[in-house]
Formats: C-alpha cells, sequence, structure tokens
C-alpha cells in the first residue's frame, strides 16, 4: 500500500516466494505419498513427480512428435480464427446494423460444447484428403478456429468502436476518409482489445485442440495420448503426457504476455 | 411504414435474419450432400429429418423414442453438471472471499488459480475419472473444477472494483469488517459475480459430456458416441448435437434472466446510459 521502496521490495519478493513456498509444500505432499491419502488413491494412478520426469526423460522423442503434432493444431487455428474474427469486427464496424446480428450469432457459437462441434466438423472434412493424417489435421484446425474466432471477434468489435471521446471529431476535422479514419484511429485503438482476446483464446485453443484429438481419426497429439494411455491402464505415462500439456499451455500464455509487454510499451 | 422501419432498424431482426441465412446455407449444402452420397444423414441432414426423428414415435431401441433416450441421458449428463456447477461456484466464492479479506492468501492462491485457467483441464478428464474411480463422481468434479477458476477471479475483481469513496464512507460510519461486506462489498460484487457464472455455465456443460464419452453407461457423451459408432439411427446423434449446442447457448441466458432477476438496479443503470 504505502510508496516506500523498502515495503514494495518487500511485497515484490512476498509475492513471488510465497506462491513458491507453497507449490514446494504441494510437490513434497505428493512426493512423499500425503496426496494420495488425501485423494484417497494409490501411487498407481497418481504417480510420484519423480516417476514421471523419469518417464518424459526416457520418451522424449515419441513426446515431443506428439506436442508437435498439437501445437500445429493449436497454433494455426489460433491464427486462423483470430484473423477471421478480426475480419468479421471490422465488417461489423463497417456496416453496424447487419453486423451486431452476425456477432450474437458468433458470440453463440461460443457456447456450443466442443463436444458437440468435433465430431460434426470431423464429418465435413472426411473428403478433404485420402490421407487420414491430413484429413484429421484439417479437422482439428477449423475446430480450433471456430473457437478461437469468437472471443478475437466480440473483443475487437468493442476496439474497433468504443473509441476516445471526440477522436472522431478530430478525425472529421482532419477531413479524413473511412479508411484514413479506420488506419488511422480504430486499427490502432484495437490493439490493446487484440491481447484481451488472445489471453481468452490461447488458451482456449490448447484445450479445443487436444479434445478435438479425441474424436479424430489419426492418433496423434498430446490430448490423444492422455487418452490412449488411460484406455490401456498406463497411468504414469498419461501423467507425463498431462505434465506436457500444461507445460505447453504455460509457455504459450507466458510468451503472450511477453509480446503484450512488447507491443504496448509505449502506451504505458 | 413507420413499423416496418421500426422493426428492421432494430437488433433482433438482423439477428433472425442472420439465422434465417444460416438455415438456407445449411439446407442447400444438405441438398448438395443428398445428390452426392449415399448415406446423406452421416454427414448432412436436412433440418426437417432431425425435427422428424425427435417428432417421431418411433421406437428405436425397443421401448424408447430418439427424444425420450436424448432426454433421459440428458437428465444424467446434465444434473452432474449442474450439481458441480453449484459446487464450483460455493467454492469460488469462498475464496474469493478469503482472498479480498487476507491478501497473504491472495498471493499464495491467485497465480495457481491462474494455473487452472491455462492448464487444458478438460485433457485431465480421463485421469480424474481414473482417480475418482466413479464416472458420475468425475462429472461432478470437473465441472466444479471448471467453473470455480471464472468465478472466483471475477468476484475478486468486483471486490477490488469498489470504489475508495465507498470504502472511505464506509469508514466514516464506523462500519465493522461484517457490515463492510454485507452490506458493501457483496452487493457490489454481484454483476462480476454473474459474469463468472455466465462464462462457466456452457463450460459445465461441455466437461460433463465430454467425460460421458469416456466410459460406458448413462450420459449424452456416451449416447452421441455410440451414434456415431452406428449402434443406433445416425439422427441421434444430430439430435445431441443440437440438443447441447442449444442446452449451452439456453444456459448463458438463463444466467442473464437470473441476473437481471436478482438486481433490477442494473437495468436502471444500462437506461441510464
Amino acid at each position: 500500500m504505502s510508496a516506500r521502496p523498502n515495503s514494495k521490495r518487500r511485497n515484490a519478493v512476498q509475492s513471488a516466494v510465497l506462491p513458491l513456498a507453497f507449490g514446494a509444500v504441494l510437490v513434497t505432499a505428493w512426493q512423499t505419498g500425503l496426496l494420495h491419502k488425501l485423494l484417497n488413491t494409490d501411487e498407481y494412478v497418481l504417480p510420484y513427480p519423480t516417476r514421471i520426469l523419469t518417464i518424459i526423460g526416457e520418451n522424449s522423442d515419441k513426446i515431443m512428435e506428439n506436442v508437435w503434432a498439437s501445437l500445429e493444431v493449436a497454433l494455426l487455428g489460433l491464427v486462423f480464427g483470430s484473423i477471421l474474427g478480426y475480419l468479421i469486427a471490422v465488417f461489423a464496424a463497417a456496416f453496424t446494423k447487419i453486423g451486431s446480428g452476425s456477432l450474437t450469432i458468433i458470440s453463440s457459437f461460443n457456447a456450443i460444447p466442443i463436444v458437440a462441434l468435433a465430431p460434426v466438423i470431423i464429418n465435413w472434412t472426411k473428403d478433404v484428403s485420402p490421407e487420414a493424417e491430413v484429413r484429421s489435421t484439417v479437422a482439428k484446425v477449423v475446430i480450433v478456429t471456430i473457437v478461437c474466432m469468437a472471443s478475437m471477434s466480440v473483443n475487437a468489435y468493442r476496439g474497433l468502436t468504443e473509441l476516445p471521446a471526440f477522436s472522431q471529431d478530430l478525425m472529421k476535422t482532419y477531413g479524413a476518409g473511412r479508411i484514413t479514419e479506420f488506419a488511422k484511429l480504430r486499427l490502432p485503438n484495437s490493439v490493446p482489445y487484440i491481447f484481451t482476446a488472445l489471453r481468452v483464446s490461447v488458451p482456449v485453443s490448447i484445450i479445443s485442440a487436444l479434445v478435438s484429438e479425441y474424436f479424430a481419426e489419426y492418433v496423434i497429439g498430446v490430448g490423444r495420448q492422455i487418452r490412449e494411455n488411460i484406455l490401456i491402464a498406463q497411468y504414469s505415462t498419461a501423467w507425463a503426457y498431462i505434465i506436457v500439456a500444461c507445460v505447453i499451455g504455460i509457455a504459450m500464455y507466458v510468451l503472450l504476455i511477453a509480446a503484450e509487454a512488447l507491443v504496448l510499451k509505449k502506451r504505458r | 411504414m413507420k413499423i416496418v422501419r421500426k422493426i428492421t432498424g432494430s437488433k433482433l431482426f438482423f439477428t433472425l435474419l442472420w439465422i434465417a441465412a444460416l438455415i438456407i446455407i445449411w439446407e442447400v449444402f444438405a441438398y448438395q450432400v443428398e445428390q452426392t452420397k449415399r448415406t446423406p444423414e452421416n454427414v448432412l441432414p436436412h433440418l426437417s429429418g432431425v425435427v422428424d426423428s425427435i417428432t417421431s414415435d418411433k421406437k428405436i431401441n425397443g421401448s424408447q423414442t430418439a427424444f425420450q433416450m436424448v432426454m433421459e441421458n440428458a437428465g444424467a449428463t446434465l444434473s452432474r453438471a449442474a450439481i458441480g456447477y453449484v459446487i464450483g461456484i460455493a467454492l469460488g466464492f469462498i475464496l474469493a472471499l478469503v482472498m479480498s479479506l487476507s491478501g497473504i492468501v491472495e498471493k499464495i492462491v491467485f497465480p495457481y488459480l491462474m494455473l487452472i485457467q491455462i492448464i487444458p483441464i478438460l485433457g485431465m478428464a480421463p485421469i480424474i475419472n481414473a482417480i475418482t474411480g466413479d464416472i458420475a463422481a468425475s462429472r461432478i468434479v470437473i465441472a466444479a473444477i471448471l467453473t470455480f477458476y471464472p468465478v472466483a477471479a471475477n468476484t475478486l475483481a468486483g471486490f477490488k472494483a469498489v470504489k475508495r469513496e465507498s470504502h472511505e464512507l464506509m469508514y466514516s460510519y464506523s462500519a465493522n469488517k461484517f457490515q463492510l461486506y454485507t452490506k458493501m462489498m457483496i452487493p457490489s460484487c454481484i454483476p462480476y459475480f454473474f459474469t463468472g457464472l455466465k462464462i462457466s455455465a456452457p463450460m459445465a456443460i461441455t466437461a460433463s459430456i465430454l467425460v460421458d464419452t469416456l466410459q460406458g453407461g448413462v450420459g449424452l457423451g456416451c449416447l452421441l458416441s455410440q451414434s456415431l459408432k452406428g449402434a443406433m439411427t445416425r439422427y441421434v446423434f444430430w439430435d445431441i448435437v443440437f440438443f447441447s449446442a442449444i442446452i449451452g447457448i439456453l444456459s448463458f441466458y438463463l444466467i442473464g434472466i437470473i441476473e437481471k432477476l436478482l438486481c433490477p438496479y442494473k437495468k436502471l443503470e444500462q437506461k441510464g446510459r
């Protein structure tokens, strides 16, 4: 609360040390078997952290292959979905009357469970390619695209239309046309909103990539491996993939935060 | 003329226009598929076919019509989703309250709350199923975990958004902590709380259906995978797809309606703007 640098530093140290200490306690409880007693489970279903790490080390080649497959789907879907969502927002901002209705429809897509969406899309993309690997990838990318599109279009629309007071009047005094107004005012104004959308859609892109793998024809990807290994009761291998999935999620989020800090640096 | 202009000028009109456009596009493709495929209902059935399968009284597994079957399984899935949702809401709200009361708890827990949002919980569904050992319980647990984060994060944001002036006013009334929270903090965080509820309602339903697909038994997801494998008519699959889409969307709006009923003042604020 106070502005003294000393207490400020103590605050910063506290907010780094306390969560780390909590994490250490948690891992210790896990490793010593206390967590197993709490959750009423055994070390077979919930293996010790050291065992999971050993498995990750032993199978690193196979794990990386699946990681790249999942990342490819998540990133492609994220990029296509964000671009499409932004274009829809531009369209909606240009023709407000027709556009706002389309945004309502798009945002209601968000409420459709991925579990219902995935089999439908996989059905529709059956004829894309004779190879199972290619058509499964296409189907998964389309699913992630649809899921990511909604949050981008809603947020970008707000960025394109909720302008600072009098900025539009200023553009008018300059005699700026619609295109100049878009390039010099609306586009820059929407940049922070793009990041707001990405903060939602980056984790969502990974989750939907993993879930769409469950339904895909071709068996590959981190999500699918979790499920396949559970089915054959290889719980420690499944845990290895879960940990990897969490690391992917955290890494992508950290990258996003870094990119956001870099891009929005001048605005602070 | 005035009435026509009023109708065509409203937002609802354009939303309906878009829905109509979507239906037309669907039907055009359905017609196309009908001409070229041997089993068109596997890829893209006519909407009338889907409606027919819901209303027809033909028994598809000896004792139940398609509609009865979907409803019975939906009951099992949605009731678990609802229990998990309520547990998640309660835990999320309590945690937000504790974090707001104690800075240390907030510092410890908040990074982990962020983690829950970033890591793919749905990917963990199979392992939670293995730990709980019971599919009904794991539906509840996963729905609760997914609900928990948006509610906790939004409610905490609500507590923090209370204006400094309001705090000063309560201070000058010499309100104690209990009065501070019951009279000011909790009422003012309600809109934020509802934002969390709206985000998590479709997620809880998705989670519950997904868990179904992992194991046999009763449930929408289970029925969905059976129908996909060809154990029964493919229209059951389409019924479930439309049903879960509609339920997902409705759950979002339902929470919005509950919010309007509980917080009539919000409507006034919006009108005033």
